[in-house]
């Protein structure tokens, strides 16, 4: 991430690798930073805040958040999750009708590089677990000083009230820091190593930078990682677990109908019952829904074919496969009609 | 006649599947050469069978099967499409059988598993489009089982360029 926004930042290995946003909502200026992981400078790069201030977490009300447990927004190779809750508050609101117990919004926001974004959904549960529990009656004055900022004369007081929230805002960058770095470590030490997805992911983290050489042979008790490269020149079992159950086999453009054709695979040894197939389309940073079906029963191997009208002037669609009854994305993917071949 | 005829039990009746393509491909040139149907080998890939899904439309394609042999031995598109009006009416289109089988109810035992499947989908109604000048024993055959003439089709055919 750190290569698009000219961070020269390396504090520590994990810090390319996730940028944390807590945000909140300002009665007055609409969704703001509150703070930014490891680099506040990101908040003054425009073309870097938009896709975070218009994530669709904002747009989603709480009981809505709440049953899609966290919310994805992919962009220009990085999967942006996004959790919201709230929190207690004393401060005082800037908007009429506004009590000063009015709960504080707060948007968690992780953005992750696309090779790992495995491991965000499980990063993002914890690092708002972590700020709900231990700041919930902190984030006011985070915000509160934040606002107090912006004033052109501070008072003694005023002085006080900052410093009060930039202690809190220092306490809870050391928290992210520790819960990010924490997770990656534990991520890597504790997931199954035969998984192609984790070897691809922990390719992926070789590849940035992070040492791993310490995987590769069998003195590797006592280091960062307990896990081992996958060696050539053993056979292994395949692991059927890891094993993603839908696969994209195809995808075209019919040019007669303008339509979009997606080639679905059943990947797995067994029918899938209940799953929900959406296609939406994607113009400056909002989805619209085109298409949306129930598949009933999907049999072992079966292949579908998915069409979806093609938008005129709108390049970018998303295909989803959802669980019915979990909600859990079993597929996503990003489609940019200029990549395709006609047909 | 009466003994020359199919049971169930001797025909499985499934999905289309990608490798069912030349099969199909070939009791569809003789549909085409015996009643004009419109069909155009190039549009008819291998992925056309499949199930598929777009807005207000759902598609099969079924396909009988003899149990011994594996032969392909009929097909029949099936397909729910959702009206101006909200409804759903099912259509059966392109159901062909090979010539030798003709005439031993694999047609019947498949258009069953066609309507069941269609009334599962919430059809109000199951239309079947035919050649204008059918042979009337087709229209008997399928008055059999509840089909009634209701609607004349007017077609206009564009030149090809």
């Amino acid at each position: 991430m750190a290569e698009l926004f000219d961070s020269t930042s390396k504090k520590n290995p994990f810090e390319d690798l996730a940028i944390v946003y807590v945000m909140y909502f300002d009665e007055a200026q609409g969704h703001m930073p509150l703070l930014i992981y490891p680099d506040d400078n990101y908040r003054n790069n425009k073309t870097f805040m938009r896709p975070i201030k218009y994530h669709p977490i904002w747009f989603l009300s709480l009981d809505e958040s709440d049953a899609l447990d966290h919310i994805d927004l992919e962009f220009k190779g990085y999967t942006f999750f996004g959790k919201k809750f709230l929190t207690r508050s004393k401060r005082e609101k800037r908007r009429a009708g506004l009590e000063v117990e009015t709960p504080e919004t707060i948007v968690v926001i992780l953005s992750l590089p696309d090779n790992i974004e495995l491991f965000g959904d499980g990063l993002i549960r914890l690092l708002t677990q972590n700020i709900r529990d231990k700041y919930e009656s902190k984030l006011f004055e985070i915000i509160d000083s934040e606002i107090l900022k912006e004033e052109v004369i501070k008072s003694p007081t005023v002085k006080t009230r900052i410093e009060k929230g930039d202690s809190f805002k220092k306490e809870l960058r050391t928290e992210i820091e520790v819960t990010t770095n924490k997770f990656f470590s534990d991520v890597i030490k504790n997931s199954d190593a035969t998984s192609i997805r984790m070897q691809k992911a922990i390719a992926y983290l070789a590849f940035k930078g992070i040492d791993v050489s310490h995987l590769d042979g069998k003195e590797y008790n006592g280091t960062f990682s307990n896990i081992q490269l996958f060696d050539p020149n053993i056979q292994g079992e395949v692991n059927f677990v890891d094993k993603k159950p839908f696969i994209i086999l195809k995808i075209n453009i019919i040019e007669d109908s303008q339509e979009l054709e997606i080639l679905v695979q059943n990947n797995s040894l067994h029918a899938i019952k209940g799953t929900i197939v959406k296609i939406n389309h994607l113009k400056e940073y909002f989805e619209k829904e085109v298409m949306i079906e129930t598949i009933d029963s999907w049999e072992a191997q079966e292949e579908l074919v998915f069409i979806s009208p093609i938008i005129p002037y709108v390049d970018d669609y998303l295909f989803f496969i959802i669980d019915e009854v979990s909600n859990e994305k079993l597929l996503s993917k990003r489609i940019d009609l200029k990549l395709l071949e006609k047909t | 006649m009466a003994e020359e005829l199919l049971k169930e039990e001797e025909i499985i009746i499934r999905n289309y599947r990608t490798s069912d393509y030349k099969a199909t491909l070939k009791i569809l040139r003789e549909l085409q050469e015996q009643y004009n149907i419109g069909f155009v080998e190039s549009k008819w890939r291998e992925t056309s069978g499949l199930r598929q899904f777009k807005p207000n439309l759902k598609r099969i394609t079924l396909i009988a099967e003899l149990k011994k042999t594996g032969q392909v031995v009929s097909m029949g598109m099936l397909e729910a499409v959702k009206t101006n009006l909200g409804q759903y009416i099912g259509y059966l289109n392109n159901w062909a059988t090979e010539k030798e089988f003709i005439g031993k109810g694999v047609g019947k035992i498949l258009a069953d598993r066609a309507i069941q499947i269609l009334k599962s989908w919430g059809c109000e109604a199951v239309r079947i489009n035919m050649a204008y000048i059918g042979e009337q024993k087709l229209i008997d055959i399928f008055g059999k089982v509840g089909f009634k003439p209701i609607i004349t089709v007017l077609e206009k055919k564009f030149d090809a360029e």
